[in-house]
């Protein structure tokens, strides 16, 4: 952390402790109790909707879960605090993994439906089951009794803060560990998170699980906060309000997440007061007229980007001076606030300000204090996994079907250890479905796949990855939002043994493996020539890097077998002979390969053997020579084309 | 037809192109080569309004374009194949080909133009011709490309501009790629071509721009460059 960030910490703590000592206003302690509700919540939503990239309109029937068992524990039982918090804890994070499911087979609007679906039928259920949640009428709770002492007002603000500065140290240290890697990876490329070894499946499952669980701890708090739950509550508005509150506040935050839940609590009480609504106004227009003065001198936007924000301000601050009556037109202006606030500030508030200083993303300052000397680079290698025949891949009989169409017909290959084994053929031959049968994307509809002795087709995509094969994607499939040496922690996830405790505790087995993988993650970004874009979000890089990148990746697997993919596609001459070179060491460490390539260049210098297809089927296999002089492969192939692009590269 | 002068562009908080300056004449085939990252692709962009530029001037038949939106250029007459083709994959082949006339359809005269257009663009491309009505996403990657290219060719632009054509093709269709290339230049069909193979690109060529780190280091005539020992050994995967 900067020292900048822990002086605003301990000034936030401070401040949040001294609130009630200030203020004795009973009214204005709860309303600050509510911010801290909704930002625990809002810390849990962040996980799905900012990190694994997933829609959610199902938190409100959560928050009503996790409210409701809390509310039905004491009213029903008389349970103490002490156990309906946790209880309702656990029984939504249940909930979630059951909201996880839709989640798993649909993503965009599909999910916002199937959400959207839960959530009401939480609201229905909660008012029909009046055995247990006495319907419309709602249940009347108290403020807890903790050691025979009942808390007051204030008493139970200090238990809300406390456990939402908890809720926030677990969900910082979960999103900034390999856990919160994985959400990411399977944000950006779900294929390309899978072929790393991460199940996309069980960290959409811990995603909303988690998520949930925050969302009951909020329900539970909310509940004795109120101390009065009706299914009322719990409606879509409050889902969308959420969802705002997140976007707003500016997702993959922290500090997003509460300055959100401040703006959703506050704004309809600053809305109900026309005299403060028009200082408001007017503060925002001198605020946004003198920021795009700035931008526009700066020459980083024109006066046309601008105008119309500016506009908006200028409009409404002049408008908040006609208005004689703030109620009729408070929910247009949060309808008009909203738009603006979405249409303009896509990555929220604070993402705004962050990039208006043009202040790195606070990960990457951290990761440079992380940042280890630079590696040498035997510490890149993990020993070379041990394997026993002269076969290290056995393809056998390989027949893949789309509808009528054969992409591989009774295809058989079979791959030597530690030798680069050359897969060419026209575009549309079946390459790129053979790596996709390899790495489990597909199933084939028959034959077998044998990797180390052990039949692997069939199994999934990650499991394949754990086995030992890794591989890089034709079209690049990085995980764009996350920088360059992320990317291949990403490849490094296997290396982690600590589970969410020690995450969450900060263990020093979980230090040690960090420091370890971003050691090797460094060495390995030296090794693919990447070193000066450590922190550069993969997205930015240039395309050739970019392959580069996941090549580096893809060694971070510690596999015995690598696919690449069409590794040299788009690249010059001069880094053409980088990748050879690259592709060389990759074999000394003892690793095998399998190359698809279209540059001949390539494949003439570095396979040992090559296997052509055509039209899913194989036409020729042998020595790179042979295979160069075979009829049917130039006629298929390659055509007459050795005097201007064959150009030989240098051996 | 299209002349760059002193073009600044970029993303984000990183400027890439410190100042280029590129003549594309009437009729001519030109080529940018350089270094994975040295500005090929954002010059394209630039050019074609996908990115703004910071500043310089991009003047087409003497009117001005910098800083336009995409769709306004394209209509002006530059059509972009960009790099990795970017086909829309759940059309089919004719409606993707139809699709880069879009602009055209707004006067009703140019209809039976379009149709003729259309009938023209895949002469050229016979594998097309036989696929017309088949999803463009069930293409293989070579003839997506030919797709992309044929789509630029309906606007009927006064400047193509062709991003890595060959990227991602079997030998045997690179070859027919610059052999598609070669005959829309004896159309007489204006193009500004990036591609890796840029010994390739500069024996189709008439000149040829080198860049480097984002600003031209070396042009002249293709067959000046193509002599040229510096631009050999780095560029040419020259060692013979």
């Amino acid at each position: 952390m900067s020292k900048l960030l822990i002086v605003a910490a301990v000034l936030g703590v401070a401040a949040l402790v001294a609130y009630p000592l200030v203020v004795h206003n009973a009214y204005y302690i709860h309303l600050l109790e509510t911010i801290m509700i909704y930002a625990i919540l809002l810390f849990g939503l962040d996980i799905v909707v900012g990190y694994t990239g997933q829609v959610s309109l199902g938190h409100a029937g959560l928050f009503g879960i996790g409210s409701y068992v809390a509310g039905a524990l004491f009213f029903k039982l008389g349970a103490p605090f002490w156990i309906a918090v946790p209880a309702s804890l656990v029984v939504t994070a249940a909930f979630g993994a059951v909201l996880a499911l839709p989640a798993l087979r649909v993503t965009g609007p599909y999910l916002a439906m199937v959400t959207l679906a839960f959530g009401t039928i939480i609201q229905i259920l909660i008012n029909e089951m009046t055995f247990l949640t006495e319907g419309p009428l709602g249940i009347k709770v108290p403020k807890p009794t903790i050691l025979g002492h009942k808390l007051g007002e204030a008493e139970y603000y200090y238990v809300v803060m406390v456990l939402m500065l908890l809720s926030l140290v677990v969900v910082h240290r979960i999103v900034r560990s390999h856990l919160g890697r994985a959400f990411e990876a399977l944000r950006d490329s779900p294929v390309a998170c899978d072929c790393m070894g991460v199940s996309v499946y069980r960290y959409k499952v811990y995603a909303f699980v988690m998520s949930a669980a925050m969302a009951g701890l909020a329900g539970a708090l909310y509940t004795h906060s109120e101390e009065y739950i009706s299914p009322n509550t719990y409606n879509f508005e409050l889902t969308v309000l959420f969802l705002l509150a997140v976007i707003m506040g500016g997702r993959k935050t922290r500090s997003g997440a509460m300055l959100g839940a401040t703006i959703v609590v506050l704004l309809p009480s600053l809305l109900a007061d026309l005299q403060l609504f028009r200082i408001l106004a007017v503060a925002s227009a001198v605020i946004a007229t003198i920021a795009a003065a700035a931008l526009i001198l700066k020459k980083r936007k024109t006066v046309r980007q601008l105008a119309t924000p500016v506009a908006g301000t200028i409009g409404m601050a002049i408008f908040s001076y006609r208005l004689e009556n703030i109620t009729d037109w408070r929910l247009t202006i949060f309808g008009f606030m909203t738009l603006f606030m979405v249409y303009y500030l896509q990555d929220g508030i604070v993402g705004w300000f962050r990039m208006q200083l043009g202040r790195v993303a606070p990960r990457a300052a951290r990761t440079r204090e992380l940042h280890p000397e630079p590696g040498k680079e035997a510490d890149a290698w993990a020993p070379p996994r041990k394997t026993e025949s002269g076969v290290l891949l056995d393809v056998r009989q390989i027949l893949m079907q789309f509808g009528g169409l054969k992409a591989l017909d009774q295809v058989s290959l079979s791959v030597a250890t530690g030798t680069i084994h050359g897969l060419i053929g026209p575009n549309g031959s079946g390459k790129s479905t053979m790596m996709n049968v390899l790495t489990g994307i597909y199933a084939p509809n028959a034959g077998e796949v044998v990797f180390d002795g052990k039949k692997i087709s069939g199994g999934t995509p990650a499991d394949i990855a754990k086995s030992g094969i890794a591989r890089t994607f034709q079209n690049v499939q990085l995980f764009g939002e996350m920088t360059a040496v992320e990317n291949i922690l990403v490849g490094l996830h296997h290396t982690f043994r600590s589970n969410w405790l020690d995450v969450i505790l900060r263990t020093p087995r979980c230090k040690r493996e960090e420091h370890e993988a971003r050691a090797r993650a460094s060495s390995l970004l030296d090794f693919v020539g990447l070193q000066s874009f450590h922190d550069e979000e993969a997205r930015n890089l240039p395309y050739g890097k970019q392959r580069l990148l996941e090549i580096g990746r893809a060694l971070a697997l510690d596999p015995s077998l690598i696919l690449l993919d069409e590794p040299a596609a788009g690249l010059t001459a001069p880094d053409i002979r980088e990748l050879i070179e690259i592709i060389r060491k990759i074999k000394e460490h003892g690793m095998t390969i399998i190359l698809i390539e279209h540059h001949m260049d390539v494949v003439m210098s570095l396979c040992d053997t090559v296997t052509v297809l055509d039209f899913g089927q194989k036409i020729a296999s042998g020595k790179p020579a042979d295979i160069q002089a075979d009829p049917r492969v130039v006629e298929a192939y390659l055509g007459d084309s050795g005097d201007i692009l064959g150009a030989p590269a240098p051996a | 037809m299209l002349s760059v002068e002193n073009l600044h562009a970029g993303y984000d908080k990183t400027e890439v192109l410190h100042g280029i300056s590129i003549e594309v004449p009437k009729g001519k085939l030109v080529t940018l080569i350089g270094s994975n990252g040295a500005g090929k692709t954002t010059t394209m962009r630039a050019v074609s309004g996908m990115i703004r530029p910071r500043s310089g001037r991009i003047m087409l038949a003497g009117n001005e374009i910098t800083g336009q939106d995409s769709y306004r250029i394209a209509r002006s007459g530059i059509a972009h194949a960009p790099e990795g083709r970017r086909v829309f994959p759940t059309l089919s082949v004719v409606d993707n080909v139809r699709l880069g006339a879009f602009s055209r359809y707004a006067r009703a005269r140019a209809r039976g133009d379009i149709e003729a257009d259309l009938d023209r663009s895949l002469a050229l491309f016979p594998r097309l011709q036989d696929r017309r009505n088949q999803l463009a996403g069930t293409l293989s990657g070579g003839e997506q490309q030919m797709l992309a290219i044929a789509r630029a060719l309906m606007l009927n632009p006064e400047v193509v501009l062709l991003d890595e054509p060959s990227m991602g093709l079997a030998p045997i269709l690179v070859e027919e790629v610059f052999n598609i290339i070669r005959r829309l230049k004896s159309e007489g069909i204006t193009m500004l071509l990036v591609e890796q193979f840029a010994a390739a690109a500069l024996e189709v060529a008439d000149y040829g721009y080198v860049l480097e780190n984002g600003r031209i280091a070396v042009h002249g005539t293709a067959d000046r460059l193509k002599n040229d020992p510096a631009v050999r050994a780095a560029y040419l995967g020259g060692a013979h």
